[in-house]
This record gives C-alpha cells, structure tokens and sequence, in this order.
C-alpha cells in the first residue's frame, strides 16, 4: 500500500480509484478529522486556531497571508508524507481548505518538488478525456504496485 | 458557560463521545448517475451487514460512519454490490456534526460544491472502469533534431513546389 | 437576533473564525452564510464580471450576489479577506461597493491575520450592530433643537453645544476624572450663550468615557465613536452624501475610517508607535521652540527634502532634525520634515491597510496643523484633503447631530 497524494486533495474521484488500487489516498479529510476530534481545541468550526498559521511558516514566509499558511499547515503534512503523488490540472477546486489560488500553487509546487513517483493529468471535460485520465490513472497506480513489490517504497521508509 | 444556539455556524459543538474518537471515520457513499442500485437499497445492505456503524441516508447516496475497519469492512462489501456505479470518499466531519451541518448553518460546506462538480463526470469514470485499455503513461519527448530538420526542409520544398507552379 | 452575513474566502483557515463569532454575539448578533448552490456561484461569478482564480473568492461573490439579490436577507453584512492578499483585497473592495451601491444594508470590511482578537473586532461589529438597529439615528442630516455632545477620550475631553444645525459654544479640557473634565468642558460650552444644562434637548455621549458620562448624565444616546466620527465628519465636511475617508492623527492613537453616505464601512486604529502620532510633533515643536499652534505655518514655508530624516522613531529621528538645525538647517525644513515623517509612517502603518476615498476629511486636534494636512496630502499623491471647521471637536459635534431628535426632556 503506497501512500499517494492527491491534488485537489479532496477529489472524490481520484481518492476512489487510488483506494480500489490497494493504496491509500492521503484526503484531506482525515487530516481535518484529527483536528475537529481534539478535545484540546475548542475553536469551531474548524479548531483552527492563531497557532496554524505559525505552523504554516514551514511551508511559507510569514509575508505571505495567514489563510495560506492556515490552509498549508492542513495541507502540508500529507504532502510530507507521499510516497506518490497524483496532481490533476484544471480540476474543479473546491471551496475552503482548496479555495485559496495561491495555496494550491504552492501545494502542487512542493508536491512536483519531492523526489517521488508522480503523474499530472488534465481534469476531463468530456467522456473520452474521462477515459482517458482514468486509464492513464490506471496505468500509474499499477506502476505503484510493481514498485512496491520490488521494494522500492520499503526502502524509503526507513529513511528519516 | 450557556452556549449560544440559532443558526450561528461557530457554535460549540455537543457532540456525541463516539464523534470525538479519533478511531471513529466517516464515509460517504456517492451514486454515480447510472447506478444500478438506490439510495435506499445502499442503506438496507448497510443496515444488513450488521456492523456496528451509523448509516445515514442522503440526497447522493449514504453516510457510514463508525470505528474505522468496520467502516472499511462496509465500503468493501459495498463496492462488489455496484463496482461501477459506487464511489467513496471520505469525510472530515461526523453526520449531523452542527459545525458543518447544512441544517444548522444555512449555507452547504464548501466541499459539496466540488462533490457536485465531480458527480458530472461519474458516469465516464463507471465506465472508464468497466472497460480498462492498458496505457503507458510516458512523458512526450522532444522530436529529434534530424526529424525536426526533414520534416522543415520537406515543408520549404513544398511551398518551392507551390511557388513554382 | 441582528444578523450578520460573512462574505469571507476563509477566515476559519485563519484561526480567526471564533474570534468573529465572539465579537458579533458581544453585540446581540449572529453570523450567517449565504445560501447558495453551485449553478449560483458560476452564474454569479460571472454576472459579476471579477475573474478570481481563488475558487473562494468565487463563492464570496456569489454570496454577495445572493444578498443583492435578496435571496438572502441579512440585517448587516461583514466583508473579510487576509491581510496583503492581493486577489482578496481587489475582491474585497468590489464586493463592499457592490453591496453598497445595490442595497441599503449596512457593511464592514476588515483584513485579517492570525493575530487578530475579538477586541479588536468588537468596535466594527459594534458599529455594524448599531447601524442595523438605529438605522434612523444615523440617517440624520440636520441638527435640530438644542443638543450637547460630550467626547471623552484618553487626553482630552471636548464639549460642544448645537442649536438649530449650528455650532454655537465649544469646551475642551485635558481628561483627568471623566465626569469632572465633562463638566469642566461643558461648563466652557455654555459660557459664551444664555443656555445650561436643564435647556438641553438632549445630550449625547461617545469616546472611552462615554458610558461614565452617559450614566451620570443620562444621556439619550451613548455612542461608540467610529459611528460618531465618521458622522460628524462627513456632516462638517458637508459630505453625507457618497464616499469618503476620515483621518484622525490623534496624540497617541490614530485612525481611519472610510465613509459610505454617512455611514462607516471599515476602519483601522494604530496606536503602536510615538512616531506616527501627534505626540512626534509636539516633540518637534518643544525642540524647535515654537508654540504647537505655530508649528503648522511654520512648516508650510519649508521644504522637507532640505531637513535629513533617516528614521521615524520619535527618538532617532528628532535627533536627526537636532543635528539638522545644528549643521545649519532651517526650522521651516526641519518643521515640515516632522510633518512628512508623522504622514508617511501613517501611510506605511495604516493608510495601506484600506481603501482611501476622496474626499479626506481630517479631524482631531492634529488636524488644526496645517503643514501636517499638507504633508498628508502630498504623500498620498495630492489627494484633496477637507479640514472642516470645529475638526478638533469631530466627536463631540457627531454626538450633538445625532442626538437631536432623539431628546425631548424639555417637553415631559
């Protein structure tokens, strides 16, 4: 099981087939669960509170907005954490966490930056494009699974 | 301290201690648009696997909610009823969570736009699926630069050739 | 409940959104979103015309749209994007005028970042709730009857006395006991007419002291003063009509608010550096020996460029203009070089943070120095710059209009 990002990290489309491959698509949503689930934090809706931002100096200088560096300290961990990363072109972003321009390039930008498997595809707007973006998906995810079994991520893990 | 109730979207949340157990995951199980199965019948299989998870009917299918195996125990068995036709995806927050809860704070979350928005291409997805097409996925190269000088002398040539006549 | 639309691309992912909600139920309202869908946000996105890339920017005019559009009905609504956005801010000014020039619903923009409480969002919610709930209070154009308005801030304490839409007694002390100083420069108010206090029509209260005052003096209207000032300035101004913005320099705080017809729709409050403060040139005026009354004059006749100024702290840079009038420097220079250095850090601290709009209408004591008005002037590019009469008074005058109709004491 290879942990792949994925951009936008909310796409339920890309989440699906990474997850009918036998990967884990690493969702935003489960890094927004951990911190609504904190009973440390009461700040709704999001327990997202003054020190987020701070964390998100990792990613960005302290000149940049605080919804950006908000938004990256969500975001940012999964990017740390790819094994694989899958990034689709002119998707259709949603609001919220994926709603800010300036986050996303930044995110895509540290997604290309990391020495990992990744693909970019264009987000279909017809049936052959969708054909074609999910066999080219296909074809990438099984790459993943050949690389896995040679043992290449295993290796990785060890690392820092 | 009373809590402030009404519509206001940054209240406090009561929520239920499963709610707040990190363990806890919730799903939510989204019909593509040629599915062969209902709402409804997503719900009863559900209900009928007989795991200890919270089910909820919605307007794009279901939400399943509960400890994290069962949940993906659920999301499996589910997937063989319709494999073309189920999609999942997980949500941050718990069903109902008023924190996010269209019912309490008027306006839907911002992640249901993109839902909407993805629900369009569903049916291509279904089928993309059905019928899988092995694909190499190679980055395109530059064309070589003995290629690259024919093809421009064969294009000279021919507006020579158009010229002349 | 007042209740108070947010039109936000994400002030949760601040930190900030408790802060809001806090701020906003302080004062008896809730926050609200808009109800829309998608086919909304594309149809209004580009109704609107704003080609954002920033998909939350999209939605935040949709549910602009959605107010002007009445599908939503807030009482109020509150416009925020991040601080040195770009995007944001362009999106955010539309937005407000939009708003603004469609509907009647009253509006505050604001631009965040992680550091910002519910205090300081007390003030904006504050004047949004009470724009909602005394609508026809601040609809008021006309000073009718006989009214006293009493400002009590952190120095000093101004009384004025209104007759029939005319000024017609001033008072002004130095704030030690709230309710003394009021009395003090009351007292300096009526000196000069026939009137005292059992005449009054009505009295209105505003600036820090304005609920001590309002309790001993049973005001009829106890005002925040970002409401007051931007009224009285705008009524002074003879500007109640269209866009504007109001400067105060004050002695140790300043601030800034922008006008809609008489009605305030964002403001900034700096008060963290000397430099950017009356207090800078009170400091000059006591170096170069002249009275603060004589400073402005002063400075009009020199040239800033002649005077080296190479801080704006109020400790390096007086030094500065001590070694300029050591080595030779004229005091008109060196006075108008205070001017410039007061202006600019105005400029640099606050002035950038919002959206000027002609005409600006400067008030408060600083207001009364000419070089500085000046200064003002030319560093925000030869801007008209209105000093209405009575400027130094703006809070009191505001408290007297508004008040007007509202006191009838004389009657029971």
């Amino acid at each position: 099981m290879v942990k792949v990002a994925i951009y936008p990290p909310n796409s339920l489309v890309i989440a699906d087939l990474v997850e009918r491959k036998g990967h884990q698509p690493l969702a935003l949503q489960k890094q927004i669960r951990q911190k609504i689930k904190d009973p440390e934090i009461d700040s709704p809706p999001m327990n997202i509170t003054e020190d987020d931002p701070i964390k998100g100096l990792k990613y960005a200088a302290i000149e940049v907005p605080s919804g950006v560096r908000g938004r990256m300290s969500i975001i940012g961990p999964i990017i740390d954490e790819a094994q694989a990363a899958i990034i689709v072109d002119n998707a259709p972003f949603g609001f919220g966490c994926v709603g800010c321009a300036r986050t996303n390039e930044l995110s895509i930008f540290c997604l290309r930056k990391r020495d990992i498997p990744q693909v970019e595809l264009t987000y279909p707007t017809n049936q052959d494009e969708t054909m074609e973006m999910i066999n080219d998906l296909h074809a990438f995810l099984d790459k993943l699974t050949e690389m896995e079994e040679a043992g290449e991520f295993a290796e990785e893990e060890g690392d820092d | 301290m009373a809590r402030p109730v009404g519509n206001n979207l940054c209240i406090t949340p009561e929520v239920g201690s499963e709610d707040m157990d990190p363990d806890v995951s919730t799903r939510m199980i989204i019909l593509g648009p040629k599915a062969n199965v209902s709402e409804s019948e997503v719900v009863n299989f559900l209900h009928l696997l007989d795991l200890p998870l919270t089910i909820k009917w919605t307007c794009y299918g279901a939400m399943v909610s509960g400890k994290d195996e069962y949940v993906r125990q659920a999301v499996e068995e589910l997937r063989k009823l319709d494999p073309y036709g189920i999609f999942t995806k997980e949500r941050g927050f718990a069903p109902g969570d008023p924190r996010k809860c269209r019912g309490h704070r008027h306006g839907p979350r911002e992640g249901f736009h993109q839902m909407e928005k993805e629900f369009l291409i569903l049916d291509y997805v279904g089928e993309a699926l059905k019928h899988p097409k092995e694909v190499h996925i190679e980055k395109k190269e530059p064309v070589s630069l003995d290629l690259f000088k024919e093809v421009l002398e064969n294009s000279f040539k021919e507006e020579k050739k158009q010229e002349g006549k | 409940m007042v209740k108070i639309a947010l039109v936000s691309c994400g002030t949760e992912y601040s930190g900030i959104q408790k802060e809001i909600e806090k701020a906003a139920l302080k004062f008896g309202a809730e926050i609200i979103l808009p109800e829309i869908d998608l086919d909304f946000i594309n149809e209004a996105y580009e109704k609107f015309g704003f080609s954002a890339q920033s998909s939350s920017l999209k939605l935040m005019i949709a549910r602009a749209m959605s107010i002007v559009e009445g599908k939503c009905k807030p009482d109020a609504v509150f416009i925020a994007t991040c601080f040195r956005c770009a995007e944001g801010a362009l999106v955010r000014n539309e937005v407000r005028r939009f708003i603004q020039n469609n509907t009647r619903i009253p509006v505050v923009t604001y631009s965040f970042t992680e550091r910002t409480k519910a205090d300081e969002l007390f003030i904006r919610m504050e004047a949004l709730a009470t724009t909602v709930t005394r609508r026809s209070i601040l609809a008021r154009e006309k000073q009718e009857g006989l009214t006293l308005g009493l400002d009590s801030g952190s120095t000093t304490t101004k009384a004025v006395l209104m007759e029939n839409n005319k000024v017609i007694g001033t008072g002004w002390t130095s704030t030690k006991d709230i309710i003394e100083s009021a009395k003090i420069a009351a007292d300096e108010a009526f000196s000069n007419t026939n009137y005292s206090w059992g005449d009054l029509d009505g009295i209105g209260t505003t600036g820090y002291g304005r609920f001590t005052m309002g309790q001993e003096f049973k005001a009829e209207l106890v005002q925040e003063e970002l409401s007051v000032n931007a009224k009285g300035a705008v009524y002074l101004a003879d500007c109640q009509k269209g866009e504007a913005t109001v400067l105060d320099i004050g002695g140790m705080d300043n601030k800034v608010i922008t006008v809609n017809n008489g009605i305030p729709d964002n403001f900034t409050m700096g008060g963290i550096c000397a430099g950017a403060s009356g207090r800078f040139l009170d400091m000059t005026s006591r170096r170069l020996d002249v009275d603060i009354t004589e400073l402005g004059p002063l400075a009009v006749q020199g040239d800033w460029r002649k005077a080296s100024l190479n801080s704006y702290c109020i400790v390096f840079g007086i030094q500065d203009l001590v070694t300029t009038l050591a080595a030779g420097g004229s005091k008109a220079d060196v006075a108008m070089a205070a001017c410039h250095s007061v202006s600019e850090q105005v400029y640099e601290q606050q002035l950038q943070e919002i959206d000027i709009r002609e005409p600006l209408i400067q008030v408060g004591g600083t207001s009364l120095i000419s070089g500085l008005v000046q200064a003002v002037s030319e560093t925000l590019g030869g801007i008209e710059v209105i000093v209405p009469e009575y400027s130094q008074h703006i809070g009191a005058v505001g408290s007297a209009l508004l008040v007007s109709g509202m006191g009838h004491r004389n009657e029971q």
